[in-house]
Parts: C-alpha cells; sequence; structure tokens
C-alpha cells in the first residue's frame, strides 16, 4: 500500500473516532442505584428483617403440596450469622443452633448453611414414599428473597421455586409446636387405633363417604369416594397446630372452603365446620370401607379350602399385615418354653375332619382349634364360632394362644378379602381383618 | 504543500488530540462490593490452623450451592461433627503419609479442597455415592454427621474414600505401569461392576466390586483396600480367595503398587498401612 493511502485510510479512522466519540450513549437511568448497590441494599434489608422479630419467624413449609404435608418451623434469628431453629418434623420441638448466611449469587438468597431441622426435609437418604427415593422431602434451605407483604417476607425456594412464607412469630408458637405433636400422633393412631380411615363430608343435606388413604411420614392423603360410579377424589396436605389440622387444599362443599380441622378428644376425630350444617370429618374406622363378597368362600357347603402363614417366608412381609397382628403372634413365641416356636397358622374350611384353626410348632405337636363358620350377610363377613380344642369342648385355649386366637373367633367376625397382589409366589393372598379391633393378617390360598 | 504532506499533518495533529481527549478521568471511587472478611469462628480458626496453613486444603463445610450437585437432596454437615471427622482424616491419612514420605510429602501433593456433606448421598437406583473426586483438586466427603468414631467400620468406610481419591491423585503426578496392570484380569472389567457380588469379582482377581470399573479405578482400590486394613484383614481377604489365578492376580496387582509406592515416592508401602492402622486404632481407641 501507498504511504498516502495508509495516511487517507488513518485520517478516516480518526474521524470515525472523533465522530463516534460525540455519540451519548447514556440512558436514562430507571434506578438511581447501581445495580451493586441496589443488591447490597437488599442485602442489608433482608438481615435486618430477619434480626428485627423478636420471637423470630414462623413458616409452614409445604415443600410439593401435590404429594406431601406441611412441616411447622421456628426460627429465630441472632447476629454473627447464628440460627436457632425448632420444627414439628420429629417429636424433638426444641430450638436447636445453627449458622445462616444471605448469598448474593443471581439474587439474594437466605442460606441455612449448616445442619439442623430444616435439613432434615432435604435427606436424600429418608424419604416418605417409594416414589421419592434419593430425593428426601423434597426440601430445600435457600430460599430467595422476593420482599414483603403485609409484616410477612416472602421468599422462593431455589430448586423448584416453590413460595415458603415467614411469618412473625409469638412466644407461643415454640409451645404450640409441641403442641401439634400431639395431633400428628392423634392422626397417626397407635397399634391398637382402627386401621382405616375415612373423610365424611356432609353439605348440610346429605352424607358421602371417602376412603382416606393416608400416609403419616408423607402427611398427605387422597380421599376418594365410595359411592358407586363416582371418581370424586381430594388430596390433601396436611400441617398441624395446638388444635387440629390445616388441610391444603381446603376442601369445597356449598361454596364453603374447609381447610381447619379440629380434634375431637371423644370422637377422635377431626372436624372441619363451616355454616349451615356443613361439615368435613376425618375418622378412623375398623370397618373397610370396601367390602366384598370374598367372604362367601369359606362358607359351609364350598368347595374344601386350606389357607397358612408362615413366619420367616414371604407372607411375613405383607403391607396387610397390622401391627397388633405382630404383636399378638410375638406374644405366643414370647409365652412358650425356650427351643418351642410357633412355625404356621393354617385355617381349613369344609374339610372332611370339619373347619379349623391349625397351629404348628417347632419343639411341640400341632394344635386344632375346631370351629364352626357361620355368615354375617348383612356385615359381609364370616364368625369363626368355638367348638373345641383338638376334640376336647371342655378345655380352655392353650394360654399361649389365647390372646392371639381371641383375634379370629371374634364374636363380631372376619372380613375376608381376596388381595390383588401376590407375594413371590404364585400363591393368591387372602386377608382376614377382624371386625372390633385393628388384627389384620395375610394368608396364601395353599 | 503537497497531498501527502497534508495527510502527514492532518493524522498527527488529530493523533495529539484524540490521545490527550484521555488525559482527564473520574478517578475511582472505593468498590461497592463487600468484600470484608466474615468473622472466623473457633472452628474456621482451627481449620485454618490445621489444614489451610500447613497444606494449603480449603475445608468447605458451610453450604455453597457452587459446590455440590443441586439436583442431589444433600445438606451440610452438624456444626459440632465436622472437627471430629476432619480429626480422623488428619490422623490416618496425613500423619500416616507425613511420617512414612516425610513431612512436605502431603503439603506437595494433596487435593486443594474438601467438601463435607452431613447426610447420606442416595441415588434414585438406591445406591450410595459415599465419595467424589473432581480432577485431583476437590474431594467431597458425605455422611459427616453419622460418622461414629468409636466404630472401626464407620472410621475405615470414611477414610477408605480419601485413601482411594489421593491414589488417584498420586497416579496423577506419577502414573503407575498401566501396561502390566491391564494385562493381569483384561476381561474382568465392567461398567455395571454394582450388580456385581464382592465375593465373585474377588475369585476374577479384583480386590473389590468398583475395582472392576477400569484399570485406573483398580489400582486405587487395590491400593486403599489395603491401606484401610490390617494384615490380618487383608490375608483374611485373600484366604477367603478360592481360584488360585483370582488369588495370583490379586497378589500381582498388590506387588505392583507395592513397587510403584517404592519408585515413584520412595515409599515403603507396608510401612505406610502399619502406620495408618496404628493411626485408626488411636482414633477408634480416642
Amino acid at each position: 500500500m501507498k504511504v498516502k493511502n495508509i495516511y487517507k485510510y488513518l485520517i478516516i479512522a480518526f474521524a470515525a473516532i472523533v465522530l463516534g466519540a460525540c455519540t451519548n450513549t447514556d440512558v436514562d437511568q430507571k434506578f438511581d442505584q447501581t445495580p451493586t448497590e441496589r443488591l447490597n441494599a437488599r442485602k442489608t434489608e433482608l438481615n435486618d428483617l430477619l434480626l428485627s422479630s423478636q420471637e423470630g419467624w414462623k413458616a409452614v413449609y409445604y415443600t410439593d403440596s401435590t404429594q406431601l404435608g406441611g412441616f411447622t418451623h421456628i426460627f429465630k434469628f441472632l447476629p454473627d450469622g447464628k440460627v436457632d431453629m425448632a420444627s414439628d418434623f420429629d417429636d424433638d420441638t426444641k430450638l436447636h443452633r445453627s449458622q445462616y448466611e444471605i448469598q448474593t449469587g443471581s439474587t439474594v438468597s437466605l442460606v441455612f448453611t449448616t445442619a439442623n431441622k430444616i435439613h432434615l426435609l432435604s435427606d436424600s437418604n429418608n424419604s416418605p414414599t417409594a416414589s421419592l427415593v434419593g430425593k428426601g422431602y423434597l426440601g430445600d434451605f435457600q430460599f430467595f428473597y422476593y420482599g414483603q407483604e403485609n409484616g410477612e417476607i416472602i421468599f422462593r425456594t431455589n430448586r423448584n421455586g416453590h413460595e415458603v412464607r415467614f411469618v412473625k412469630a409469638t412466644a407461643q408458637d415454640l409451645t404450640d409446636l409441641a403442641e401439634g405433636e400431639t395431633m400428628i400422633q392423634n392422626i397417626t393412631g397407635t397399634p391398637t387405633s382402627p386401621l382405616f380411615r375415612l373423610v365424611e363430608i356432609n353439605d348440610g343435606s346429605s352424607i358421602e363417604q371417602f376412603e382416606f388413604n393416608y400416609n403419616p411420614d408423607a402427611r398427605f392423603g387422597v380421599a376418594t369416594s365410595l359411592l358407586p360410579g363416582s371418581n370424586e377424589s381430594h388430596n390433601l396436605a396436611l400441617s398441624f397446630t395446638p388444635t387440629g389440622a390445616v388441610v391444603k387444599p381446603a376442601i369445597k362443599v356449598k361454596g364453603q372452603k374447609l381447610s381447619n380441622f379440629v380434634y375431637d378428644e371423644t370422637t377422635t376425630n377431626f372436624v372441619a365446620t363451616g355454616t349451615g350444617g356443613v361439615t368435613a370429618t376425618i375418622k378412623f374406622t375398623n370397618t373397610p370401607p370396601s367390602l366384598t363378597d370374598d367372604y362367601k368362600l369359606l362358607l359351609p357347603g364350598r368347595a374344601s379350602l386350606a389357607f397358612g402363614y408362615y413366619p420367616g417366608d414371604y407372607i411375613e412381609e405383607s403391607p396387610t399385615n397390622s401391627q397388633l397382628f405382630y404383636e399378638e403372634f410375638a406374644k405366643i413365641n414370647a409365652m412358650l418354653p425356650a427351643g418351642q416356636s410357633i412355625s404356621s397358622i393354617q385355617l381349613y374350611t369344609n374339610h372332611s375332619l370339619g373347619n379349623f384353626i391349625y397351629y404348628t410348632f417347632v419343639g411341640r405337636g400341632a394344635i386344632f382349634h375346631f370351629v364352626d363358620i357361620i355368615e354375617d350377610a348383612a356385615g359381609k363377613k364370616i364368625i369363626l364360632k368355638h367348638k373345641s380344642w383338638s376334640g376336647n369342648t371342655t378345655a380352655p385355649a392353650p394360654a399361649f394362644l389365647a390372646s392371639f386366637d381371641s383375634h379370629l373367633v371374634d364374636p363380631n367376625g372376619l372380613y375376608v378379602k381376596k388381595e390383588n397382589f401376590k407375594l413371590v409366589y404364585s400363591n393368591t393372598v387372602y386377608t382376614l381383618t377382624s371386625s372390633s379391633s385393628p388384627f389384620r393378617m395375610s394368608v396364601w390360598l395353599l | 504543500m503537497k497531498i501527502l504532506k497534508i495527510y502527514k499533518v492532518i493524522t498527527v495533529i488529530t493523533g495529539v488530540l484524540l490521545f490527550s481527549a484521555c488525559a482527564q478521568e473520574d478517578q475511582l471511587t472505593e468498590s461497592q462490593l463487600d468484600y470484608s472478611v466474615p468473622v472466623k469462628t473457633d472452628l474456621d480458626k482451627w481449620l485454618d490452623a490445621s489444614f489451610l496453613d500447613p497444606y494449603n486444603i480449603k475445608v468447605y463445610y458451610s453450604w455453597n450451592q457452587n459446590l455440590v450437585d443441586n439436583s442431589r437432596y444433600l445438606f451440610p454437615p452438624t456444626i459440632d461433627k465436622v472437627q471430629p471427622a476432619l480429626e480422623v482424616v488428619k490422623t490416618i491419612w496425613i500423619d500416616s503419609y507425613t511420617k512414612i514420605g516425610g513431612s512436605d510429602f502431603v503439603k506437595k501433593i494433596a487435593p486443594r479442597e474438601f467438601v463435607l456433606v452431613g447426610g447420606v448421598n442416595r441415588n434414585s437406583t438406591g445406591t450410595i455415592t459415599l465419595g467424589l473426586a473432581e480432577g485431583g483438586q476437590r474431594v467431597s466427603l458425605f455422611q459427616v454427621d453419622y460418622l461414629n468414631r468409636s466404630s472401626r467400620a464407620d472410621v475405615t468406610e470414611f477414610i477408605h474414600t480419601i485413601q482411594h481419591e489421593y491414589v488417584h491423585i498420586l497416579n496423577q503426578t506419577k502414573p503407575f505401569d498401566v501396561q502390566a496392570w491391564a494385562k493381569l484380569t483384561p476381561s474382568g472389567y465392567t461398567s455395571s461392576w454394582y450388580v456385581e457380588e464382592i465375593a465373585d469379582s474377588r475369585e476374577l482377581g479384583f480386590i473389590t466390586s468398583y475395582a472392576r470399573l477400569n484399570v485406573m479405578e483398580d489400582f486405587a482400590e487395590t491400593a486403599s483396600i489395603i491401606l484401610t486394613s490390617s494384615k490380618a484383614e487383608y490375608d483374611a481377604i485373600l484366604a477367603s480367595v478360592t481360584d488360585p489365578v483370582g488369588k495370583a492376580n490379586i497378589k500381582k496387582k498388590e506387588a505392583i503398587v507395592v513397587q510403584y509406592y517404592k519408585d515413584a515416592f520412595n515409599i515403603d508401602f507396608y510401612a505406610l498401612r502399619d502406620e495408618a492402622q496404628k493411626n485408626t486404632d488411636a482414633v477408634i481407641n480416642d
């Protein structure tokens, strides 16, 4: 290139720079502070806010209300990044100390940086349902700050963007947390509580029943209508208060929203009351919500059948065996002399020898409990009526069997249900359920 | 004036004007970023004195989402559990290598970051991840909250993660004889190692099932299992192998490990094992 041309280009370049320099790149500022200043201000604002409440903050944290209930937490923030925390996740509702930070990333967030109660919801090794294996309770402990509304702090969780609100706590909230534990116990039940749960919705003129399939670990259940042909169902995510439970979403009855269930000590029911006779009730019952005609197979005149339960085999792990059944079974072994144990419980119907419960043992001879089988057509159940112990009509029940056996010969009867699952082997599984106690055992059709 | 001269003059003048135009600048004011040092707790000071200052290892115990897989449901350790767990690391891993390899050994070769996680890292398939090492720089240790220092099984499992990852780091510093190793049990490697029974893997000449993932893991597992077992425990493992070829291959791998430590770092591997065992006993009986 000629020298002349080089100068030409240089002049053009300089001219472009000079002209370009005069372009005004200043944009009208939307904010009078820079983004950094605003983030810093937000950080200070949040920290001051957290420290401002004397009794701390309360949050009912629903990690995912489509499959899990709510867990109530109380946070008391202290200077130097310390926080005292309590929750109703388990029966330890006392305050524990750990650390927190206000972190800046894409936005300002509150992070509970060392382990405390809230982290129990984020433990990959403790999941309330099979579908959540490896995911714990889907909990989070990094909350993005979204501002304030009516004195509440609004956060969104880091992983899945769920809203969590911090409400100013009172001194009473901490005591309430401990009392809420009693309510959790009330709805979870004990080994002697009835096995089935119902939701009854009264719209003021009629009552509709729903089978309530509740998972106490998840604090969540689905209520399915028992009306023939109806496929109405309600998802109920529960959180607990000193007086009962709060249900999310609210049950809508005749335009009313019912969400506050109050525990009734005398009936052990949880009742939500609206106006005009509208109520919703969560109750326990010993009667299976849906009854079958499966009991008819065992009635006199039918084919001879044999059923059996074998400890140590897969039938022992059937989810249909109840806690009371296991306890009664363990009692038999506890009362037997050393070296002896029970090896099977069988039921023979319409056998050439009659109808009998047949107990076999390791280390001693088998025992026959002869019975008559009586139909309760109205209750859709059978009654096993005592005849004799191994042919002796006057002999009392052997002491080690008396308690267990009393559930099978329950004068109020037994429900019989053919299950639709198998336990490894091809044998059909049947479940016998006492109608007056939470005794329920599964047997194989032999 | 010639046109070229005119151009020259114009260029010089505008050049001078342009460059002098920037002479006046607003001076920088103080940074708006908050770079104040956070208040150090006693634990932070202990970590600095025990790991950062002597070995240039930064220990992260408080939660930082950038250091952990955010799709996992993990949580940070409980504060009270941090120091006891790290004392185990210091005593069994650092002190053993320091005694046998020399006082500068760990200072020169070490992961630069430890990330502590309180809980169990359970995968949705039901398996558990015990530790992770990324590029030899960062080692993540799980289950810090559940470490029971008086349980030999707990301590061994916990320290096995570090011993295993540290062998990888040593391998990255000085390679071992991969060719010779690969010839021993070439057909036993499998990506579905986790469905294999450990006893079956040993019959095939692998110290654990995880060793069957590839040659590098095989070496790290062989070395770390020997380091976390007493001589009697290791002999019992060998004695349990009935297949003579499998047993011979485990022994050949052991010999390569021993030779590697001797040639690459002038370390008597068995002395290192004995020191680690002595320190393990000290931790458990503490």
